[in-house]
């Protein structure tokens, strides 16, 4: 008898909370947050400031509220389709990086790069509607200012080799780091092929 | 009275050559829409166009999509963000010059739904990356995420 009104309880706690949480979805989800393991299959860190304080979250597929009223709970496939599915159906393409090598203190390619650059022109071709950078680099071997200005001519080169190659319609960007931003770490004054590269991004 | 006559020449000199550079930089494209459904349209201040495959998004540049629409946007540091229908966002800082160390991109979400995926910005500074909502400010560390903003009924 004290058994049987036990599970009634139970069951009319289940079934108001039932009625509760049905009545709680109905407003929606609320402003929430979700961490997914990216494109490259990393998962890092999202953190969020909420009028209640701080939130860390550092596992795939948890979410947390914007207004910090709620603990963290994991987010299900289903809600997060219902939710997410328009969004992540526009994701872009992962944008694609190379890196083409000179000989040195000028902007002619070595051989295996001007293999490679056939390779940037498939990729570019692709692609609906693709955007190109180009940035040159260069090893540490001469002055910074010389080499801010060679880095600019190994990537003009480059951005007018692909022209010719075929891609005068589209968008090509160039910049120039010089040699403050190096591959390989070396000191000052040094030559160093890997570092004499231009960079090219297709998105 | 010389010197002083010098000095403001040199000032407006200054002014005149260095104007130009800052509008320039702020016509920039900072990145472009890649991918699109429906209707969706990016604003740079009183200017309104359509966002196609193609179009530019300026510093300042607000992304807006109607109901059923959805939009894709790559930006120079690799960054992807995608949007779900009836989304807001506003691109408030962007600054990505890794040889010199200025990198910054906070963005601003109304509403709707944004799918996020944090380029070189958020890996060389994170502390330089942030989406501001109306309740709560998101920090990136190197990963993809996936934020709802729903309108305050």
């Amino acid at each position: 008898m004290n058994f049987t009104s036990k599970t009634l309880l139970l069951a009319a706690t289940l079934t108001l909370l039932a009625v509760l949480g049905g009545c709680a979805s109905k407003k929606g989800t609320g402003s929430y947050v979700v961490l997914l393991r990216d494109p490259d299959g990393n998962a890092g860190k999202v953190i969020v400031q909420t009028p209640q304080g701080e939130q860390t979250l550092t596992e795939v597929f948890k979410g947390t509220a914007l207004d910090g009223k709620r603990e963290p709970f994991f987010v299900m496939q289903d809600q997060l389709q219902r939710d997410f599915g328009a969004a992540l159906a526009a994701m872009p393409l992962p944008p694609e990086r190379f890196l083409l090598y000179f000989e040195s203190g000028g902007a002619v390619l070595t051989a295996q790069s001007k293999a490679d650059l056939e390779r940037v022109l498939q990729r570019t071709r692709a692609r609906p509607s693709p955007d190109i950078s180009v940035v040159g680099h260069t090893d540490t071997a001469g002055l910074a200012e010389a080499n801010k200005a060679l880095g600019l001519r190994r990537a003009t080169a480059m951005a007018e080799q692909l022209r010719q190659l075929g891609l005068q319609n589209t968008t090509i960007s160039v910049e120039s780091h010089g040699e403050g931003n190096l591959l390989v770490r070396t000191p000052d004054n040094t030559a160093e092929a890997l570092n004499r590269r231009v960079e090219i991004t297709i998105r | 009275m010389k010197r002083r006559f010098n000095f403001r020449q040199a000032l407006a000199a200054l002014v005149l050559t260095t104007l130009p550079l800052f509008s320039q930089a702020q016509t920039e494209p900072i990145g472009y829409v890649k991918t699109v459904t429906g209707e969706a349209w990016v604003s740079n201040g009183a200017e309104r166009v359509r966002a196609q495959r193609g179009t530019p998004i300026l510093l300042g540049s607000q992304l807006r999509t109607q109901a059923g629409a959805s939009l894709g946007v790559s930006f120079k540091d690799n960054t992807l963000m995608s949007f779900g229908p009836d989304t807001e966002l506003t691109v408030d800082e962007y600054l990505y010059s890794p040889a010199d160390d200025q990198l910054k991109l906070s963005t601003r979400l109304m509403r709707g739904t944004l799918n996020y995926i944090a380029g070189v910005i958020a890996k060389l500074k994170p502390d330089a990356v942030s989406v501001r909502t109306p309740m709560g400010v998101i920090g990136v560390r190197g990963t993809q995420f996936l934020v709802k903003v729903e309108d305050e009924q």
